[in-house]
């Protein structure tokens, strides 16, 4: 087959180096806190694409756009570019890019109601459960001013963005796939294919960051590997994987990515308990002041 | 060192070699014949043991325990027996996937620019040379005005488009660049010397016969592969197919191109260059598909056995009536629907469109293409059918008898040479209309005078964009 077909279902990866070294690791922002910091900032993309109505395999394209672009020591640093606007331009770009274009003026109202300290459904920007009053809408409503000042940085971003990654804005992604190698595998039990498309959208939020690490068909079959023995369902009696061209060592590094991304998140919600995960550099900055300062009183 | 050649001092030696490795070979055999029967017992005990466990839907561990298994029979030469079995697994070789890298653009000035080769209405192409390794590239400057939507969707789907459509008759993008300004982008793609435009400009003759088969195959081959990737390219026409002196067409200038869909997603049809565009879009379709590529192929075709662009239109109205006095007026029979389209209710046609139609497409006029065989006849017609959905796609095209008809199609090796201007010296501006600019509104088109000849500029004495009005 010519390696030309394989291209829809094949990404880029990253390399040892840029998983080892990133921009924000070099600038001094710890690797947790770059690693809660990033995986925030995915959600805040997941959530602000549904708000915008916008179809999971653009969200999920914009996350692994997002994701890459803070990769390698030519990535971008948290210290220099807020995640919250790379995840408003990732998102902005990747639906241009498709069929479901949108505007500005809607990314950035989703993104100034997701962001607001006192309106936000988000835990990491919100934390403490409901408020007792509704917020007025002063904190969740982006002014007229607001709205072009926050156009041009998101604009600019989305020309980093592209930047950075060279204008390679491609995803592939294993949600499709996985639904082919369902049928062909015969399997029709419709709570297997939901807990699979549960799987793979999880799996944007993995800490291993599984999408930019392996390949959409192995993402796809490792899903499938679980959702099927989760859901009691026998698949076929041999090495299946190897038919979908995912060898055993992979899988299992995949089975076990992807059952330990709820146990991660969990820890998050539990170690930032009460306080709100920075989402604009000077939050960062503060952040990093704060454990600087905690280190030293010690 | 003697008379005897170096190869051959090494005689003995190397024979003793080989006749060692041919016996350790035999060996090696024996052992693994051997090895395998008894791998087979095993696995036979292993079904048998496999067949006794319930079934659990984990078809994993068991495996993996019994090829770790340390049997006594098997224990001496364990090593081996996992070579085996590893041979055995690899027998169903896993695909590979091409695994790309991402990276940031590199700066401009790692290109040393030669000269200036065009300005389409996309960019500014020159050629230039990459510094560090002394490649001859094109250089495409995107033009990024300032878009209110941040960077131009157009250049987006160029670029995207061009980096998933490598193919031996697509132009090969290498890399975006950038300049020092954040919206200065560039395009490095290949350089070819020659466009067809140009190329048909400067020839005393038009192509051979079996040269435009080998033209027209390739463009079809590369369109084909586009199509296949759901990349509708809605911007072809000779200037936009270059050519290298290895009698190569590429396929260019995606400053238009985009993914479609199925269904089609809603899609501008302020697209193609007026010369190249099909009847639908002329008339206003908004749902439209691969077929206006096809469309444009066979105006391609028509000038390439003229020399002279077929449909030569001033302006939207005039290609319209340009189109019907070549291919006949449409009716309901040839394109049922045509009526539909928005820009149809103001056609007038003639009450003499007698349905003379025999067979769908109907033939176009011999004597419009007196050097055409009848199978070329009837693919131009076919491609210049006004009905879409006459259209053959790609692949039918490909597989059309004029490309299997005598003269044969001229292998590429054997193709001319001609001296290139966009290698040697700055080329003067096409004579060719533009492509649509996008944003433009699409302009509300009156086809009255199509064959009345009222308003309009048919007449042969209007100039584009100015029209003299006699009462």
């Amino acid at each position: 087959m010519a390696p030309n077909g394989l291209k829809h279902l094949s990404n880029a990866l990253a390399t040892p180096d840029q998983l080892s070294n990133s921009s924000s690791s070099i600038d001094g922002v710890p690797s947790d806190l770059e690693t809660s910091i990033r995986c925030a900032g995915a959600q805040l993309t997941q959530a602000a694409g549904i708000l915008l109505h916008l179809s999971q395999d653009i969200i999920a394209r914009a996350v692994v756009i997002f994701t890459r672009f803070w990769l390698g020591a030519d990535g971008g640093s948290l210290r220099i570019y807020s995640v919250k606007d790379v995840s408003a331009a990732a998102l902005y770009l990747t639906a241009k890019l498709s069929f479901q274009p949108t505007s500005p003026r809607s990314v950035l109202n989703v993104y100034t109601l997701l962001l607001s300290r006192d309106a936000s459904p988000l835990w990491f920007v919100r934390p403490g459960g409901s408020p007792e009053a509704p917020p007025s809408p002063e904190t969740y409503i982006l002014s007229e001013g607001g709205y072009q000042s926050a156009r041009l940085v998101l604009l600019r971003t989305e020309t980093v963005i592209l930047r950075t990654l060279a204008f390679d804005t491609h995803v592939a992604l294993p949600h499709a796939i996985a639904l082919t190698y369902l049928r062909t595998l015969g399997v029709t039990k419709p709570a297997v294919a939901q807990r699979v498309i549960q799987y793979l959208n999880a799996s944007l939020l993995s800490p291993q960051l599984l999408y930019v690490t392996h390949q959409p068909n192995a993402l796809a079959v490792a899903a499938i590997y679980l959702s099927a023995r989760e859901e009691g369902v026998k698949l076929v009696d041999c090495e299946w994987w190897e038919v979908f061209d995912v060898d055993r060592e992979e899988l299992g590094f995949l089975v076990v990515g992807m059952k330990s991304t709820e146990g991660f998140m969990r820890a998050e919600a539990s170690q930032w308990n009460d306080k709100s995960i920075p989402m604009v550099v000077d939050e960062v900055e503060a952040e990093i002041e704060r454990r600087r300062m905690l280190e030293e009183g010690e | 060192m003697s008379a005897k050649s170096r190869w051959a001092n090494e005689d003995p030696e190397t024979e003793a070699i080989i006749a060692q490795q041919k016996r350790e070979k035999e060996e090696k055999r024996r052992a693994k014949a051997e090895k395998q029967r008894q791998l087979e017992a095993r696995k036979a005990q292993a079904q048998q043991d496999a067949d006794s466990q319930p079934p659990n839907g984990e078809p994993g561990p068991p495996k993996k325990r019994r090829r770790l298994s340390n049997d006594p029979d098997a224990a001496s030469d364990h090593a081996a027996v996992a070579k085996i079995e590893q041979e055995q697994r690899q027998q169903p070789t896993l695909l590979r996937f091409p695994v790309g890298e991402w990276g940031p653009c590199r700066h401009v000035d790692n290109f040393e620019k030669l000269n200036h080769i065009e300005e389409g209405s996309y960019g500014w192409v020159s050629r230039a040379k990459d510094i560090s390794t002394g490649e001859i590239v094109a250089l495409k400057k995107l033009k990024l005005e300032n878009s209110p939507d941040g960077f131009p969707v157009t250049g987006l789907r160029e670029i995207q488009t061009l980096m998933e459509a490598r193919h031996q008759n697509v132009v090969y993008l290498r890399e975006v660049v950038m300049g020092n300004k954040m919206d200065d982008v560039f395009l490095v793609m290949d350089f070819h010397e020659h466009d067809l435009k140009a190329l048909l400009d400067e020839m005393r003759e038009p192509f051979l016969p079996s040269e435009i088969k080998t033209v027209l195959l390739q463009v079809v081959g590369g369109l084909e592969f586009l199509h296949s990737q759901w990349i509708i390219h809605r911007d072809l026409k000779t200037s936009n197919l270059l050519m290298n002196n290895r009698g190569e067409i590429k396929i260019a200038d995606f400053g238009m191109a985009r993914y479609y869909g199925d269904p089609p997603p809603k899609m501008t049809q302020l697209v193609v260059t007026l010369w190249y565009r099909s009847p639908e879009l002329l008339l206003g379709a908004d749902k439209y598909g691969t077929e206006i590529d096809m469309w444009s192929i066979g105006c391609v075709f028509g000038e390439l056995l003229t020399k002279e662009p077929l449909l030569q239109g001033k302006n939207e109205v005039d290609q319209v009536s340009k189109i019907f006095a070549l291919t006949g007026p449409p009716n309901s029979q040839t394109w049922p629907g045509f009526r539909l389209l928005p820009n149809a209710k103001s056609l007038r046609l003639p009450p003499t469109s007698t349905i003379s139609s025999a067979g769908n497409p109907p033939l176009l006029p011999r004597s419009r293409f007196p050097y055409l065989t009848n199978a070329g006849l009837s693919l131009m017609s076919a491609l210049l059918a006004l009905n879409p959905a006459s259209r053959p796609t790609a692949r039918q095209c490909l597989d059309h008898q004029y490309f299997k008809e005598d003269p044969r199609p001229k292998p590429r090796e054997m193709f001319p040479t001609f001296p290139s201007k966009a290698g040697m010296e700055k080329r003067r501006r096409h004579q060719t209309p533009e492509a649509p600019k996008r944003g433009q509104e699409a302009p509300e088109l009156d086809f009255a005078g199509v064959f009345g000849g009222a308003p309009g500029g048919d007449t042969g004495e209007v100039g584009a964009g100015f029209s003299l009005r006699l009462g």
